[in-house]
């Protein structure tokens, strides 16, 4: 039977030559390494994401007045509402750190470099909307701690001058954070910015699946490169092939993201969930402590150091453009980021300076 | 490749001068210095906006007072009303802007109430207490021979802090009479308060676990209230017939918070469970992988 | 190559359960939820309240007041007060619900009037039907 409806659906697709193609006979390089699933693990992430994201979408009301007692709902009386509101909170968290992870791996590996420019770039727009998701997706739960967390960021144009105000009040829908706020960010989290992300997803695995994987610079392989003057998609002949070679570590990887989030949701639930994340917003009460998520630390602390906030915004803006376009700012040939010592000193030096920045922004 | 290094230089060159344009835009233009110091300076960044200046301190602080009123402000600042914004004038009332008027009775000013009159003073607020405390012993002695203990005499008048049972002690009420009757109380008081506090503490614990315990808080508060002020009365009888009511209504609560904690028991496991099966996930796939090498 | 179906089932049995540990969470969080004190309905005669009087009620568990306005009819308010959760009483001759604990007040709209608590009243639905009022 089960032959049988295989086969009325392979002369119908005929998928199993897709499979042989595009699966088995497309080689990887020899030395890949485990770095270069990340991509696929933030991939599994951000489908965790929207699928949680419809289901709490059942039960929450995008209302000032009943936002937080929808989440109290979902999470006392719900059956199970539980187990997705925590998978996509934790899912948030994890998701950004796989992308930054994603992002500093294909640093490193100098995976950017021509015919990539694109997909870098492509990159770095999908990195900047998933923080915008993750901005967007804090106020919905109405706590105290997305109410002030949220009127600090929205704080931060105002440090523009002429358009700064305007722009804060098109944020806010208002003066202050309130249920206007509410119900722009939630039409931004959960319609406008999906089919954005869509896209540039479709754009981002077209350039990957087009162009090929990259091979990592180090190790004993590297045949002498061509020059890119004409496209051409990369090839290994004498690579593995993806299916089942780089397959089962890509299963893998995606295994061990589960696991860490299902880690934490067993032994340290409330990691994310401060108690100010666990009460009502209060418009008339700032509570102490305010700060934002930990990936929003190093850019909030540097903002506060920087004593004009013009020029604080307008360095961070720059930098914003400078990581973006990073591709055509270095445009040196070589790929092995051990044999450029001045490249390498910049790639740890800004790596530790976020750290420190995110420590020094955590007290 | 010349193509590409002539990009990154334009890129390069617009930024800087990006740079230059603003930040002369930012020396030039005045009016956003104002937006910025009402959004960055006076903006609560950090500490919640407790009332630390009116013209009631100001003037209570300065050397123009004698200097026994000069410690009010100091002492408040230490006190549980401070902590929840109740400033000068919510008791004493007048007006905390004008300091003309500040003290004028007009705009409702009471200065240091009578002995006698304190209960109501605090009563403005603590409604449900004053009632219980004009029914004891004690409010009926203060307003029949004036004389006896107001709501001052045990809690203090500035640095007033969270009630608790240690303030019935033989110090305080041997000032008057003997201890006998108010240690009997204080015996029966003792069980319902630990177990009061325990169930605070288990919502505290069920909060922290992601629990929304709003509703029971809530109820839990009015019971606490309801037994305070019974006690108020000072009448052991009455807190004795009526503490099995008590611990009745708190054991109904107690049942809920148990209920919380198995229902948080069983998604621990669930979710331990499913951490599990995703080790053996990964032991297997990345046995089958090495495999296939 | 036995050792190799041998783990191939194994992965497979753990695929399965792990899809099933959803799945059951998925058709449980979609099962409608049971409504709140569903089928008990109070039904109280008009003529017991007359006008500005009040009935105390338990409406599902959480005590409420019945007022009978005059001029603008019927309200059911909860009693449980938005700051600490202090059941109001009803006080008759200022027409205000006042709370015993920190003296907030509200109005018979159920709107805060003075005092510490952050927002108005819940308010019950109620029906009228000739002689009586029914909730739920």
């Amino acid at each position: 039977m089960v032959q049988r409806i295989r086969e009325w659906i392979e002369i119908r697709t005929g998928i199993s030559e897709l499979v042989r193609s595009q699966l088995i006979g497309y080689m990887v390089p020899r030395n890949i390494n485990i770095f270069y699933s990340l991509g696929i693990v933030a991939f599994v992430a951000y489908i965790i994401q929207a699928i949680t994201g419809i289901f709490l979408l059942i039960y929450y009301a995008p209302h000032e007045d009943h936002a937080f007692k929808s989440i109290q709902l979902i999470m006392n009386t719900v059956p199970y509402g539980w187990l997705f509101r925590l998978m996509h909170v934790v899912g948030s968290n994890l998701m950004v750190a796989v992308v930054f992870l994603h992002m500093l791996s294909v640093f490193f590996l100098q995976a950017y470099k021509k015919p990539r420019e694109l997909t870098w770039v492509i990159g770095a727009l999908m990195s900047l909307i998933t923080l915008t998701f993750c901005l967007s997706g804090y106020l919905l739960p109405w706590s105290q701690l997305s109410y002030w967390a949220t009127t600090i960021v929205t704080t931060m144009p105002t440090a523009f001058p002429v358009i700064g105000d305007f722009f804060t009040k098109l944020l806010r829908g208002g003066e202050q954070v309130s249920g206007v706020t509410l119900n722009r960010f939630f039409a931004v989290h959960v319609a406008f910015l999906p089919p954005l992300m869509l896209i540039l997803f479709g754009i981002h695995i077209f350039l990957v699946c087009r162009i090929g994987f990259s091979s990592p610079p180090f190790g004993k392989v590297i045949e002498e490169r061509k020059e890119w003057k004409e496209f051409r998609p990369e090839s290994y002949p004498d690579g593995h092939p993806f299916y089942p070679y780089f397959f089962s570590k890509e299963a893998f990887m995606i295994f061990l993201y589960f696991l860490a989030m299902f880690f934490i949701i067993s032994f340290a639930p409330a990691l994310f969930l401060p108690a100010d994340a666990n009460t009502p917003a209060d418009p008339l009460n700032t509570p102490e402590h305010v700060r934002p998520e930990w990936y929003f630390l190093a850019p909030y602390q540097m903002f506060k150091l920087i004593p004009n906030k013009f020029l604080g915004i307008i360095l961070q803006i720059t930098l914003v453009i400078l990581f973006i376009l990073w591709p055509f700012f270095d445009r040196l040939k070589e790929n092995n980021i051990l044999k450029r010592p001045r490249l390498l000193v910049l790639f740890l030096g800004v790596l530790s300076l976020w750290a420190v920045l995110t420590i020094w922004g955590s007290y | 490749m010349g193509g590409s290094y002539y990009m990154g230089f334009l890129l390069m060159r617009y930024l800087i001068s990006m740079i230059i344009f603003f930040s002369l835009i930012s020396i030039s233009e005045g009016g956003w210095k104002d937006v910025f110091k009402k959004e960055f300076l006076t903006a609560p960044w950090g500490k919640g906006p407790k009332i630390e200046r009116d013209v009631c301190i100001e003037c209570h602080t300065s050397e123009m007072i004698k200097s026994q009123y000069r410690e009010i402000p100091s002492e408040w600042r230490k006190s549980w009303h401070y902590e929840y914004r109740v400033a000068c004038h919510d008791c004493h009332g007048g007006d905390p802007r004008d300091a003309e008027k500040s003290m004028s009775p007009e705009r409702g000013f009471v200065g240091i109430p009578k002995h006698k009159n304190v209960p109501e003073f605090c009563g403005k607020c603590h409604i449900g207490i004053l009632e219980n405390y004009l029914e004891s012993d004690h409010g009926k002695a203060l307003k029949t021979i004036g004389k006896g203990p107001n709501c001052v005499t045990c809690h203090g008048s500035h640095n007033i802090q969270k009630a608790s049972i240690a303030i019935i002690n033989e110090g305080l009420c041997t000032r008057c009479h003997s201890y006998e009757r108010a240690k009997s109380i204080k015996a029966t008081l003792l069980l319902t308060e630990k177990k009061i506090k325990e169930i605070y503490d288990s919502l505290k614990t069920l909060r922290s676990r992601l629990i929304y315990t709003e509703d029971d808080d809530k109820i839990l508060f009015r019971t606490h209230v309801e037994f305070r002020a019974l006690f108020h009365t000072v009448d052991v009888n009455l807190v004795k017939d009526r503490t099995d009511e008590f611990s009745k209504r708190l054991s109904a609560i107690e049942v809920r918070v148990q209920k919380y904690f198995q229902e948080l028991e069983f998604r621990q496991n669930f979710t331990g469970i499913i951490m599990f099966i995703f080790i053996g996930l990964c032991i297997t796939v990345f046995l089958l992988g090495r495999k296939s090498e | 190559m036995k050792r190799r179906r041998f783990l191939k089932l194994l992965t497979s049995i753990l695929g399965v359960s792990a899809l099933s540990a959803f799945t059951y969470p998925i058709l449980r969080f979609l099962t409608p939820l049971k409504a709140k004190g569903k089928g008990e309905s109070i039904i109280i005669a008009k003529r017991e309240i007359p006008i500005e009087g009040a009935k105390d009620l338990v409406i599902g568990g959480v005590p409420a007041v019945l007022i009978n306005r005059k001029d603008k009819g019927y309200i059911i308010l909860s009693k449980v007060c938005t700051h600490l959760g202090c059941l109001v009483k009803y006080d008759k001759e200022k027409l205000l619900l006042i709370c015993p604990c920190h003296a907030g007040s509200f109005d018979l709209e159920g709107n805060v009037v003075s005092g510490p608590p952050p927002k108005s009243l819940e308010k019950f639905q109620f029906r009228i039907e000739g002689d009586n009022v029914r909730i739920g």
